[in-house]
């Protein structure tokens, strides 16, 4: 379950991260300033605020979401605006040359952004992805309190089952759990983190 | 001018600097392969070199940011044997003799000029602040930067900056100079500022160990020339003699290849 | 807008995030510095250590470290109230975050500058303290300022046990009322209100830092 709201609402996040992004990129400073204030609102909310505002306060009819699908939809909003704002860093380091490279070949400005800067600033941009994707392992952690059945659901459930008997025992499980899952991709993003500067 | 510069900055004599065969490796890589020197006191010696010939790290093993394999040091009545534990007090007691300018100034960018100058005197000469500040001023002004003073280093520019750190060095009274290629970061005609510095102390009498392209500087200046190549001394001698007359061919390229520049 | 007759409960519950972050930010930076020294040290018996304390508290998310603390270690006889179990549980995490990032810093100032400090002579402490320690700080003080303010943010998952911080005031309001949509969407704003100038502040003075000391 852990697993499967993080890797949902990072592909969500991935995925509504690009508009958001171009957004940012915009020519035009009011579209600017618009999308940095939606950037910058959504990530200035906590995370256990908008999984509450959207599992409790979000209604259609009757029909309220479920806690799975309230914790992947809050959790990928607030993705996409630390993705995007991840991405635009990528493309911000990019080259005024290679742009101005592009243009005197004669690409379109569409094909200059997916064939040359959009490769290049996902390259750039790995090491803090894969920070990021870290992160939201930990944040899926906070799905528990609208009921989402994830590992520190589990532990806590367990826990009060057998108050006297468990102890720490169950915390201890779900936290090895996660140092084990995240200490190599941390290594993996350090790693990415140091190629990449050896090559520039 | 320079008279001034360096009777009130050397309240002590000038020390003379023998290195007896030094020796370092990187590994496997042979950077100073069993190297001696002596410099006289007062006395002005010019290290010149292809680059990765070991010249620079030579001067760093004088005041032990290197250490060498072997060998031993000594700068006036200080020696240190390389091989052989250095306490703590004896590396004190070496670098507290020795001044030293390096190639990126290497200024403290959090302190203004003054305290640049000054925060050591304090902490090594045990100064008190109005005094070592007084000192400073006093340099600077010889210098021409006084009105630098309350400045950060990076408001003064290259050339300013390499002069403070001169004067940073000989605010603690040492007894002998190593200057690691000092101009080299800079633009020709800020560079000769800085020369012009380097000359009036010399011509005051302080012992000075300088690792240089500048030939001109080389030529005029130093009274010894010490032309290194892969880790050994492959020449030395009176820096007119050998700039007219290499023995070495390897001399003979390096030089041409400068003076073409 | 029954809603609005429940704003001072909520600015009550604002003033207990605002203490907790204070209280965890203060303690947290300064356990941090002392981390970073750890990690950084050349002696085996220090390093490995503090370096396991460090990782532990950056790889376990910060609501697990609440429940550790809160639910689990009165097992092992110690007993905290729920502020108390709040304020150490994000203080380690603060901690151990701050500790990499101040660490960070250290070893960003130029090489050079050890040498030139070392070349004057100057003692190894007064180096550290008075010329690494200082350029150090400065060139961590952008991802502090970043740090303490999701340390605010963070201050929401005391909720999870009952410290009556924002977001439980929220909760309880919000159960009486039934008013969810509109009492989250106020709970929200004023962490926003607070976050995102405090952002702008940051990246203000990270900028202004790049520009030099003068």
């Amino acid at each position: 379950m852990t697993l499967l709201v993080t890797v949902s609402s990072f592909g969500i996040g991935a995925i509504m991260a690009i508009p958001l992004m171009l957004g940012l990129r915009s020519n035009y400073p009011p579209i600017r300033a618009v999308f940095r204030l939606i950037v910058d609102l959504i990530r200035g909310v906590p995370t256990i605020v908008w999984l509450f505002l959207l599992y409790f306060g979000v209604t259609l009819g009757h029909l309220r979401l479920t806690s799975l699908s309230a914790a992947i939809a809050g959790l990928g909003i607030v993705s996409s605006a630390y993705l995007a704002e991840i991405y635009r860093g990528g493309f911000a380091t990019l080259a005024r040359g290679q742009i101005e490279a592009s243009h005197a070949l004669g690409l379109s400005p569409a094909t200059t952004f997916i064939r040359v800067l959009a490769p290049q600033a996902l390259r750039t941009s790995l090491p803090s992805i894969t920070t990021f994707l870290l992160a939201l392992l930990k944040d899926s952690s906070i799905a528990s309190t609208i009921g989402v059945t994830e590992m520190v659901f589990s532990a806590t459930t367990f826990s009060r089952q057998n108050p006297g008997t468990a102890g720490l025992t169950p915390f201890f499980i779900a936290a090895g759990v996660y140092v084990v899952v995240s200490v190599p991709l941390a290594i993996v993003a350090r790693r990415l983190d140091s190629r990449l500067r050896r090559n520039n | 001018m320079s008279q001034q510069l360096i009777t009130e900055s050397q309240q002590v004599t000038s020390a003379g600097v023998t290195i007896t065969n030094l020796s370092k490796k990187y590994g496997d890589n042979q950077v100073l392969d069993n190297i001696s020197i002596n410099v006289k006191p007062g006395s002005v010696t010019a290290l010149i070199g292809p680059s990765g010939s070991g010249k620079s790290t030579l001067l760093r093993c004088i005041n032990l940011l290197e250490i060498p394999d072997e060998g031993t040091i000594t700068v006036g009545t200080t020696t240190v044997e390389a091989g052989t534990k250095v306490s703590d007090r004896a590396l004190l007691d070496l670098r507290r003799q020795v001044g030293m300018v390096f190639q990126s100034f290497n200024l403290f960018p959090h302190m203004s000029v003054l305290r640049n100058i000054a925060f050591p005197q304090e902490k090594i000469l045990g100064r008190s602040r109005e005094e070592a500040e007084e000192r400073a001023l006093t340099l600077l002004d010889r210098v021409g930067l006084r009105e630098k003073a309350q400045h950060h280093p990076d408001r003064c520019s290259g050339g300013q900056q390499q002069r403070i750190a001169i004067v940073r060095a000989l605010a603690l009274n040492p007894r002998a100079m190593l200057f690691d290629e000092p101009t080299s970061a800079l633009d020709p005609e800020v560079g000769l500022e800085v020369l012009a510095v380097m000359r009036e102390l010399a011509a005051g009498g302080m012992t000075m160990i300088v690792v240089t392209h500048e030939m001109q500087f080389a030529r005029d200046v130093s009274d010894h020339l010490v032309v290194m190549a892969d880790a050994h001394i492959i020449e030395e001698g009176r820096p007119a003699e050998i700039m007219a007359n290499p023995v070495q061919e390897r001399t003979r390229r390096f030089l041409s290849a400068v003076l073409e520049r | 807008m029954d809603f609005v007759q429940y704003l001072p409960q909520l600015g009550q519950g604002l003033l207990v995030s605002l203490q907790l972050t204070a209280i965890s930010v203060t303690f947290g930076y300064a356990a941090g510095m002392l981390l970073a020294l750890g990690v950084s040290s050349q002696l085996p018996w220090l390093k490995w250590p503090t370096l396991i304390i460090v990782e532990v508290g950056r790889g376990i998310p910060s609501l697990v470290v609440l429940y550790v603390v809160y639910y689990g270690l009165p097992s092992i006889g110690l007993l905290f109230d729920n502020f108390a179990a709040a304020a150490a549980g994000l203080t380690f995490t603060v901690a151990a975050y701050s500790s990499e990032m101040l660490r960070a810093g250290i070893q960003s100032v130029h090489r050079g500058q050890n040498e030139a400090a070392m070349a004057l002579g100057l003692p190894q402490t007064s180096t550290f303290t008075r010329i690494i320690l200082p350029q150090g700080l400065r060139s961590s003080i952008p991802a502090l300022m970043g740090l303490a303010i999701q340390s605010f943010q963070g201050t929401s998952l005391a909720y999870s046990i009952s410290v009556s911080e924002l977001m439980s005031k929220a909760y309880q309001s919000s159960s009486i009322t039934f008013q969810y949509l509109q009492i989250y969407a106020i709970t929200g704003l004023v962490f926003a209100v607070i976050a995102v100038p405090s952002t702008w502040t940051s990246v203000w003075v990270e900028r202004r830092l790049a520009k030099g000391f003068a």
